[in-house]
């Protein structure tokens, strides 16, 4: 009886635990190292109960140059993330990127408020650095960083426009 | 070792079984339940982990800080389930003491401690590593970051707390405190739950409003939370009011032995199997810190009921003298010791010391044909058979065989048997012929039990036909 115990509990995990990998799966953020356009499509959809995609970044932003940019400043769009909303404002000085200022941060739980902290001036840095938005992910601030940059995207995407 | 009823003779041998009652399907019945429960227990932690993984934990193993922070959120969540499955462990559920019986969920409970508490400082190490070279600083000084997390003070205090509690359960530790100190020190572990409870929600984020991952584990609190306080307090003060339990005299039944007699109301409602045990508390200045786990020594009718006690704890000594009218409170009964446990058709059952009380009331209890049951009584010396004149009329009246074996334990052989009787080649195979297709009940102190659990496995009886009893306090 013990065996059947021991089969029962193996398969009954090893299911479950399927189930869990394969959702996950589906739901997985692709990385945001080469950041752009391919990013864009997941990493909202990987939140919490099933958020729409916020924005037609997916569409525009791969040709989006930082060349033509209108001054001005313009706010992002809010992305939805499993950790809270992530929003941005960017301005833009003599065509440049100028400054990049957080409307609203990954939030949800102490622990995310301490990342976003972390790794907001690190992505402003580097979005300055590189004027535009394709700029490395930051360790452990994977979902901040997806909404971060899609958020600059999309503000880059009006300014261009 | 003489024959006190020889009833076995006599009869043909397809009178053993019972009408009506199949053991073996009984059997069944409980291995089946019990394969669940067990499935339940691994299940859960799967389940903890394969939420996680739902809900796009893999994302964070994208750097090595990540991946300690994944592998140190794994590890909090298994922790935490174990820590849940020992609180309805020690919550005296009915459906698991009817399955797998009071001392095997103890047993389980026990064997989860070490792990449970290692899997909580692996989760706590882990995330002080992985957050800290998230952000480039060694995980000492993440410490200082990591409080100002809200209600992270507290989860480090319930921590602290798991520590005490696994320490002061260590065999060596337990042994030099006493049971009353130990258990105070134990009830810290539900301090410690709710102290590390809070920071599971409102930190990680991973049980954030709207997920599945918060109703799951909420589910489990409110479970293990309403398991321990409806079957470990409602239900024994609602059973103390109701059957208003008081002491109606103490008899002696030899030197340092006392039957305690009891009344109250209503007690055949109490569902009492013969050979259960309750845990009962005497409501005197002196006595009511100790609570005592004891097997009731005959059936209760409706207004009485009787335990049998040795003096063996100090609480257990001071309890002879206690006076007529005296308040008692009760948990229980608990235990498999009783018919619940039957996996096969014939019962064979040792008993030494005051081991015999359950078995008094077992076998008072216990629904058997004639032929069916065979009962070996075990005493050191004459002063020492406690209620074996009682079982004798029981045995005679149910067609059960009885036989005793009084004297000094010999040093070979049968160890477990009286000298005399393993020089004349008494042994357990010789007194149970059948015990293949019997259930073997032992009941008598540890280092006793242990021996004849030993020569039982030598024969080849299988583990599910050995239920044992054993009398150590």
């Amino acid at each position: 009886m013990r065996k059947r115990a021991i089969a029962a509990s193996v398969l009954a995990s090893m299911g479950i635990l399927t189930v869990g990998w394969q959702v996950g799966m589906a739901t997985t953020v692709t990385p945001t190292s080469s950041s752009g356009d391919t990013a864009s499509g997941t990493a909202g959809s990987s939140g919490t109960s099933g958020s729409s995609m916020t924005s037609d970044t997916g569409s525009s932003s791969s040709t989006a140059s930082t060349s033509a940019l209108k001054d001005g400043t313009y706010t992002g769009t809010s992305e939805q993330t499993r950790f809270g909303d992530v929003q941005v404002q960017v301005t833009i000085s003599g065509g440049k990127i100028t400054d990049v200022a957080a409307v609203h941060l990954t939030d949800e739980g102490g622990r995310s408020v301490q990342i976003s902290n972390y790794a907001a001036p690190i992505l402003r840095k580097e979005v300055l650095a590189s004027q535009s938005a394709k700029v490395s992910n930051v360790g452990g601030a994977t979902y901040t960083t997806d909404g971060y940059l899609q958020s600059v995207q999309s503000a880059l995407d009006q300014a261009s426009s | 070792m003489t024959t006190q009823t020889a009833a076995r003779a006599a009869l043909p041998a397809r009178d053993i079984r019972a009408p009506g009652i199949d053991r073996r399907r009984q059997y069944a019945r409980r291995a089946r339940m019990s394969d669940l429960l067990v499935t339940l227990l691994w299940g859960s932690g799967a389940a903890a982990v394969a939420l996680y993984l739902a809900y796009g934990g893999m994302n964070d193993w994208n750097s090595v800080a990540g991946f300690i922070t994944g592998v140190g959120i794994i590890a909090g969540l298994i922790g935490s389930d174990f820590v849940l499955v020992m609180l309805v462990l020690a919550a005296r559920v009915p459906v698991i003491d009817r399955t797998i019986g009071h001392d095997r969920a103890v047993a389980t409970h026990r064997r989860l401690g070490k792990p449970a508490l290692y899997l909580l400082l692996a989760h706590g190490a882990l995330l002080l590593i992985g957050y800290g070279a998230s952000t480039g600083i060694n995980p000492i000084a993440e410490i200082g970051p990591m409080l100002a997390l809200p209600d992270m003070p507290l989860a480090f205090i319930g921590t602290a707390l798991f520590i005490l509690v696994v320490v002061t359960s260590l065999v060596a530790v337990r042994r030099r405190v006493s049971y009353e100190g130990w258990h105070l020190v134990h009830l810290l572990s539900y301090l410690a739950v709710i102290f590390a409870l809070p920071h599971q929600f409102s930190d990680s984020g991973m049980l954030a409003v709207g997920t599945w991952q918060r109703v799951y584990w909420l589910a489990l609190y409110v479970l293990a939370a309403g398991a321990i306080v409806f079957f470990r307090f409602l239900k024994p003060i609602i059973a103390t009011l109701r059957h208003r339990i008081t002491v109606a005299g103490v008899t002696v039944e030899a030197p340092g032995v006392v039957s305690i007699h009891l009344r109250g109301q209503r007690l055949r409602e109490l569902r009492s199997q013969g050979g259960q045990f309750l845990i009962w508390r005497f409501w005197t200045g002196k006595t009511w810190w100790h609570s005592h786990p004891i097997s009731l020594s005959a059936m209760p009718s409706d207004t009485t009921a009787r335990i049998t006690v040795r003096g063996l704890g100090a609480g257990s000594t001071r309890i002879g003298g206690i006076p007529a009218g005296t308040p008692v409170s009760i948990e229980g009964p608990y235990g498999i010791f009783s018919d619940v446990a039957r996996t096969s058709p014939r019962l064979a059952i040792v008993a030494a010391g005051i081991g015999v009380t359950p078995v008094r009331a077992l076998l008072e209890n216990a629904r058997i044909g004639p032929g069916e049951a065979t009962i070996l009584l075990r005493a050191s010396d004459n002063d020492e058979t406690y209620l074996w004149d009682e079982l004798g009329e029981i045995a005679a009246a149910k067609g059960a065989t009885l036989y005793t074996s009084v004297g000094r334990r010999a040093s070979s052989g049968s160890a477990w048997l009286a000298d005399h009787d393993v020089r004349r080649g008494v042994t357990l195979r010789s007194i149970f012929p059948r015990l293949a297709t019997s259930d073997l009940y032992l009941c008598g102190p540890s280092s006793w039990l242990d021996v004849v659990e030993a020569e039982a496995r030598a024969l080849g009886v299988p583990e599910h036909q050995i239920h044992a009893e054993r009398f150590d306090w």
